[in-house]
């Protein structure tokens, strides 16, 4: 059998990676050579053209700071009709922070100022203003909202936008201890097709690699149009990691 | 009242010194601000001779401060100093604290402050500093400090307020920081490298500031040093790298970043008028800060510990050790307060290509299967031995130290305070 390719499109790694975001395709690129499956790995930037950005089998995109978080809004609007299509016809892809809030409907800044979304995902943000704290700390979640299961994930946020899901959207999961999307209604992230919004960097996928296979799964499924069981990978170092900090914060 | 704080003070300080607490060096200050706000102000005033010397910037500040007060030091000049790791604004009461007078009267002849990020603007509105020296910004500790953006832009506002009396020294290979010279009543000198650097294809991951200060957009390298340092430009606006007042002078520390803290050292000892002859002499003798560089003889062996507390420190250390032909290494995380709660920055530093030259790695620290995790995705996974005790682990690693080898320690913040205690059995701060 000829081997298995996927193109991972990394969103804006040079304005939007502040947190460990670069941990995501690490991860995923390592998981995947580990299976004899080839990566490529495309750098999606203000210079990337449509047609290269639909190249994409999965799609990473991390948080930034604000200066740049305008830089990308403004490219973004460029690419919107590419990465919504993609993002509509089951491309996976895990969206966190402020590229969570970019997919939404807008963002609502404390002085009442709105910032309009790629409204992709039926959800939006508000920040409350300084005069709330910032959600910031260690978290542990279920992603029963991807996985089915109540298996706790884990991740550490810092927003200070509060976001609230529409109907449109599924919660990743619930909330086990920390904030999640807006620290009131116990969800967190959300779920659209195959697209997975987040507030835990960390980075999430090394340290929950069950979220990171289902990816890669979704994404070699949609590509070569069969199903796929990807074969168990030596996990232990990741499953300690998960437990110690789950021991501490769950105590 | 100035006198009873100061009292009071001295007092805790005896105190905590006679029972072997670490807190002597910001309780005192932390009581005297508590009462009087404006104790700093009120002191500094009343000793207008004390020319104060501020260094802020993410890296390099405790190395920095240790090399300007050698140089006043061996000139002939008293240096007052706050505790290196004490550069709140509680840590400088304490050192006022320390260094006055029940009268509040101060016979020292300079005071050389290391400050943290978020403190700065604080510690300007309460002195009139001679030089506040701005060595860097990068990203360390988001739960803590913020994005970078807003702790240049409180700079840059605190800044606006200084008069002609004082001189700024800015690093002109740091676009963020040399932006904020711009438009000042303060005098600036700028210092910067003027050596062969990598070309812009190498930038570095973990690098922050390459968009323009002014206008947003993306910067051009000529020449990149670490991190997003180099000699820039922007072709928008054409802000570029400012004119450099000192490019070169003799360096007593290895490793790039430690040329970035003499550059800066010699400059701001310069602004108070020692002669360059003089200070060349008294660089020379510059010898590592405790943590930094730092070796330590235990059972006739050798170890030697690199602070590593964020991307950029991390990859300019990996960097210089392997330039030292580190064999055996010792990495240790921890999450507490002054390391930051979030260890996601271990992904952004590039290890990758350093690991396969280290016969050994030891990990320990509060999130040390974190660190194991990241070494196993760079694709190491033989010889890496993990340990959940730090003392376990030191003392592992070195039995395994063959003889003659340098064992070399990176540490975070806490996790220094920590492997030092483990090596000479006492706590230092």
């Amino acid at each position: 059998m000829k081997k298995q390719t996927i193109t991972i499109g990394w969103l804006y790694p040079e304005l939007m990676s502040i947190y460990g975001d670069r941990g995501n395709v690490i991860c995923l690129q390592k998981r995947c050579e580990l299976r004899d499956i080839n990566v490529k790995v495309l750098l999606v930037g203000l210079q990337t053209t449509e047609k290269e950005l639909a190249s994409c089998d999965l799609l990473l995109m991390g948080g930034a700071q604000d200066s740049q978080q305008t830089i990308v809004s403004k490219d973004l609007v460029k690419k919107k009709k590419t990465l919504s299509s993609l993002i509509e016809s089951g491309v996976p892809g895990v969206y966190i922070c402020g590229a969570f809030q970019f997919l939404g409907k807008y963002y609502k800044e404390a002085d009442g100022t709105i910032i309009d979304g790629l409204g992709i995902f039926d959800l939006y943000t508000e920040n409350p203003g300084n005069n709330f704290p910032r959600l910031i700390g260690n978290m542990a979640f279920d992603a029963s909202g991807l996985l089915g299961i109540e298996k706790a994930m884990v991740g550490f946020e810092n927003h200070g936008g509060r976001t609230y899901l529409g109907m449109g959207v599924s919660p990743l999961g619930r909330v086990i201890k920390g904030f999640g999307n807006n620290g009131e209604d116990g969800t967190e992230g959300s779920v659209y097709k195959n697209s997975i919004g987040t507030y835990s960097h960390g980075p999430i996928l090394p340290k929950n690699p069950e979220i990171a296979d289902w990816l890669i799964q979704k994404a070699l499924e949609k590509k070569y149009k069969q199903s796929i069981a990807l074969s168990p990978l030596d996990d232990t170092i990741s499953q300690k990691a998960k437990q110690a900090i789950l021991q501490r914060i769950l105590k | 009242m100035n006198t009873l704080l100061i009292f009071l003070g001295k007092l805790v300080m005896n105190i905590s010194r006679l029972l072997g607490k670490g807190s002597g060096s910001t309780w005192p200050g932390h009581i005297a601000l508590s009462v009087n706000p404006y104790f700093i102000s009120e002191l500094s005033k009343k000793n207008p001779h004390l020319k104060i010397i501020l260094i802020a910037g993410t890296n390099g500040k405790t190395t920095t401060s240790k090399m300007i007060a050698t140089v006043l030091e061996k000139n002939g000049k008293s240096v007052m100093q706050n505790k290196s790791g004490a550069n709140l604004l509680n840590g400088v009461a304490s050192s006022f604290v320390e260094s006055a007078n029940l009268f509040g009267k101060i016979t020292k002849d300079a005071a050389v402050f290391e400050i943290d990020e978020n403190t700065l603007p604080l510690v300007l509105e309460q002195t009139k500093p001679t030089v506040v020296i701005a060595l860097n910004l990068f990203r360390d500790q988001l739960d803590r400090y913020g994005e970078l953006d807003s702790i240049a832009k409180k700079w840059k506002k605190a800044f606006s307020f200084l008069s002609e009396n004082t001189t700024l020294v800015l690093n002109a290979d740091d676009p963020q920081v040399a932006f904020l010279g711009e438009k000042l009543h303060a005098k600036t000198v700028y210092f910067g490298l003027e050596e062969k650097g990598e070309t812009a294809s190498h930038l570095q991951h973990a690098s922050d500031s390459i968009y323009c200060p002014n206008c947003h957009n993306r910067l051009e390298y000529k020449k990149i040093y670490y991190s997003h340092l180099g000699v820039w430009s922007c072709t928008f606006c054409k802000l570029k790298r400012p004119q450099i007042t000192l490019v070169n002078t003799m360096y007593p520390l290895p490793g790039s970043y430690n040329k970035y803290n003499t550059l800066a050292a010699v400059l701001a000892v310069k602004q108070l008028g020692i002669p360059e002859n003089l200070v060349q002499d008294a660089i020379a003798t510059v010898t590592p800060a405790f943590g930094r560089q730092e070796k330590i003889t235990i059972n006739g062996k050798t170890v030697q510990i690199f602070l590593a507390k964020n991307p950029a420190s991390f990859n300019q250390t990996i960097k210089t050790i392997a330039d030292m032909h580190a064999k055996h290494v010792l990495f240790i995380l921890n999450d507490r307060i002054p390391d930051g709660r979030d260890v996601s920055w271990i992904w952004d530093i590039d290890i990758e290509k350093f690991l396969p030259q280290f016969s050994s790695i030891f990990i320990a620290g509060d999130r040390v299967y974190d660190m194991e995790l990241r070494v196993w995705y760079a694709g190491r996974n033989k010889d890496v031995y993990s340990f959940e005790s730090l003392s376990d682990c030191f003392w592992n690693a070195l039995e395994n130290l063959p003889e003659k080898e340098t064992l070399y320690i990176l540490p975070t913040y806490s996790a220094m305070l920590d492997v030092r205690k483990v090596i000479t059995g006492k706590k230092i701060l």
